[in-house]
């Protein structure tokens, strides 16, 4: 794989992998990967066709770690790859997320509905589902409950060679290389403060507004496996998406379908993006006086 | 201009280079290795070895590269009954800290050269033919694929564990025995072993231990008498080992074990515990780890010794510019304290547990119900959990010692 190159947005460093020529692709990695997550299908893409750009989003890989809770809002995160994309010069990529990156995608898909070509989203499903989760929901995603007190999370994570850490990780995913990336200066802080500033019972107070539909044609996909994310997820995700909406449900993956499942991600994504047409923004009548 | 050379990238010089790059020194890493790989060493860390893990600030290292925490330490043996076995808590000895630690040495090495690196350090992997000369102004060579190299540091560290490579040429002798022998594998699959669990037991003609590392992966040794020492050489050696784990007082006769794969490679050796005969250090040169003296590993205290001696060692280079044999007196004092401990607790250790046949089954039996009914006969166990300074002193006299074979013989 190439090198990393690394762009200043936002008050932070973005590293990013670049491969490939033709229409841009996204690639959006969740907790606690980075672009490395996407190592698979790096090459697939820029082979069929695609430029393909794997930033290690803010907090994780090579990419800035900063300390403040504040600096994980969904929103700023949104405006990392906006700013990203343009200074990269494009105008109108693909987004592809997984995990917490696909959170960003459909953040990203129903905020920037003219920035955005095809989106396909791994795992996680809109953040309107999210929204009021199951308890069956509640209950697979306590460890976000455990993520939220800072410097204590930590230090239970950490102590006895990273016991809860690892109980919590698994086999799953890069779990070899994920306490490696954890132990780098900042970084335990950094990936917990996704969580302690999106996912606090605090934040689930906040009076909802409703959610700008998605426009652009959108690819769910989830595996079977998935012990932190449930099904209810995605399948709740179609009323919230305007343009085509197609589910694929991969039964030989857990939660890291891109590690899972390589090829047929793959397949998927070379498949989806750049077939189909978006809806339309609907045009309010304009009212007469 | 290279402050200090250390040889042998090791837990005890691995961890030092990370300390001393940190701390703003010049450091140069010498490792033999051309790439870290599995060579069967000491994999377990006690509580206050891991202690002084953190003090070093390698401790992630460890949980990154493998470390799983051990909980319980199950009394599994041929001199006690089913209804007597106990499950030894190992996570309260020391405040904070946890149960000792279990982890692929390797790979833990291999993250602190990598961290050591990080600070300004430089590793030197492929490193052979090193030699050193003490003196007020020391010399290092070396040579790799590259060619010969030297360098004239203000100061070597010797870590090049049970070889002694360094301390033999800077004129350290050591006072060396051998009780046994003792081998070691990797195995993984073993999943129907409580992963908080270790066993460490006799049985037959073996002294078994298996150190669990998480996820159905556990190291296993073996200590055995030195009168059949090639029993696991050869071809069959690896299933003969694993097959010596079919004992009586392990659970369904110790399936679990000898139903686990290899998942590296058998090594053998003789159990050889060394202690210098003068301070460990000449002019210019200290030795660290196994390399400065060493106990039996029936202790399980090497690591943990190595990792102590990287840290004084590291606080008195770091800490003032006198680096003459002098100011490393603290250094020499408290080690020799340590060993002479450590060398007595291992004794009476292996005399109790690394003995065969039914005399000494007889004497492990009447040892137990001693302990039992004088909780304080236990003492030389806990030199496995707190650091010899802290275990109480009766437990170092000759009067405990004879007492304890006096009236168990």
């Amino acid at each position: 794989m190439t090198e990393k190159k690394t762009v200043r947005v936002n008050d932070v460093d973005i590293a990013y992998v670049d491969e490939g020529e033709g229409d841009p692709v996204i690639l959006l990695h969740g907790y606690p990967d980075s672009s490395y997550l996407w190592r698979h299908q790096i090459p697939a893409l820029a082979e069929g066709g695609f430029r393909v750009i794997a930033p290690d989003l803010r907090g994780f890989g090579d990419s800035s770690k900063p300390q403040e809770i504040e600096a994980y809002g969904m929103q700023t995160i949104v405006n990392d790859i906006v700013a990203l994309t343009s200074k990269l010069g494009i105008r109108r990529p693909h987004v592809v997320g997984h995990d917490w990156g696909a959170a960003i995608a459909w953040m990203y898909a129903f905020l920037m509905p003219r920035r955005i070509d095809h989106l396909a989203v791994l795992s996680v499903g809109h953040p309107g589902v999210f929204a009021r989760p199951s308890i069956e929901q509640r209950a697979a995603s306590w460890y976000m409950l455990l993520y939220q007190f800072p410097g204590i999370s930590e230090e239970l994570l950490r102590r006895n060679g990273w016991r809860l850490f690892k109980e919590i990780m698994g086999r799953d995913g890069d779990h070899d290389r994920y306490l490696r990336d954890m132990a780098r200066p900042g970084a335990l802080t950094a990936g917990l403060n996704w969580y302690r500033a999106n996912r606090s019972p605090e934040a689930e107070l906040r009076p909802a507004r409703p959610f700008p539909p998605v426009l652009a044609p959108t690819l769910g996909i989830w595996g079977a496996g998935d012990q932190a994310l449930r099904e209810e997820g995605m399948l709740g995700s179609a009323k919230f998406v305007k343009g085509p909406w197609r589910y694929e449900r991969v039964e030989e993956a857990g939660h890291w379908i891109p590690l899972d499942a390589p090829e047929v991600v793959s397949k998927l994504l070379l498949g989806f993006l750049g077939t189909e047409d978006s809806a339309q923004a609907e045009r309010r009548p304009r009212r007469r006086l | 201009m290279t402050d200090v050379v250390i040889v042998g990238g090791g837990i005890a010089g691995a961890s030092a280079a990370c300390k001393l790059s940190a701390g703003g020194l010049e450091v140069v890493l010498l490792e033999k290795q051309q790439a870290y790989h599995d060579l069967v060493r000491g994999e377990w860390l006690a509580p206050w070895g891991i202690r002084e893990a953190q003090r070093l600030g390698v401790y992630d290292c460890f949980g990154a590269g493998g470390a799983w925490e051990i909980r319980e330490w199950m009394t599994w043996d041929e001199a006690v009954d089913d209804d007597e076995v106990e499950a030894v808590d190992m996570t309260g000895f020391i405040p904070g800290i946890g149960g000792p630690m279990s982890f692929p040495h390797h790979a833990v090495c291999e993250l602190m050269a990598a961290q050591a690196v990080g600070s300004g350090a430089r590793l030197v992997m492929d490193a052979s033919r090193i030699q050193v000369t003490a003196g007020r102004e020391p010399v290092v060579t070396y040579r790799t694929p590259e060619g010969e190299h030297e360098i004239r540091p203000r100061m070597v560290l010797g870590a090049t564990g049970r070889g002694c490579t360094v301390g033999r040429q800077i004129g350290v002798t050591m006072r060396n025995s051998m009780h046994h022998w003792g081998g070691g594998m990797m195995v993984e699959g073993l999943d129907s072993w409580p992963a908080d669990v270790q066993a460490m037991g006799t049985e037959g003609d073996v002294m078994f231990m298996v150190f669990p590392q998480g996820f159905g992966r556990a190291r296993l040794y073996l200590n055995f008498p030195a009168e059949n020492k090639l029993r696991y050489r050869g071809e069959g050696g690896v299933e003969r080992f694993l097959a010596a784990f079919e004992l009586d007082c392990l659970p369904d006769r110790g399936k679990a074990v000898t139903e686990a794969v290899p998942a590296g490679p058998l090594s053998v050796w003789p159990s050889v515990s060394s202690v210098p005969e003068g301070p460990p250090l000449a002019e210019g040169v200290v030795l660290i780890g196994d390399e400065a003296g060493n106990a039996d590993t029936v202790l399980g205290t090497g690591l943990s010794c190595a990792m102590r001696d990287s840290r004084t060692v590291c606080d008195i280079l770091l800490g003032s510019d006198d680096w003459s044999p002098a100011a490393f007196d603290p250094y020499v004092r408290e080690r020799e304290f340590r060993l002479d401990r450590l060398a007595f607790g291992a004794d009476i250790v292996s005399r109790l547990h690394v003995e065969f046949g039914e005399e000494a089954v007889e004497r492990r039996r009447r040892a137990r119900r001693l302990m039992a009914k004088n909780f304080a006969a236990q003492v030389t166990g806990l030199l496995n959990m707190v650091a010899p300074e802290d275990v109480p002193e009766f437990g170092f006299s000759e009067f405990f010692a004879e007492r304890l074979f006096r009236e168990t013989a």
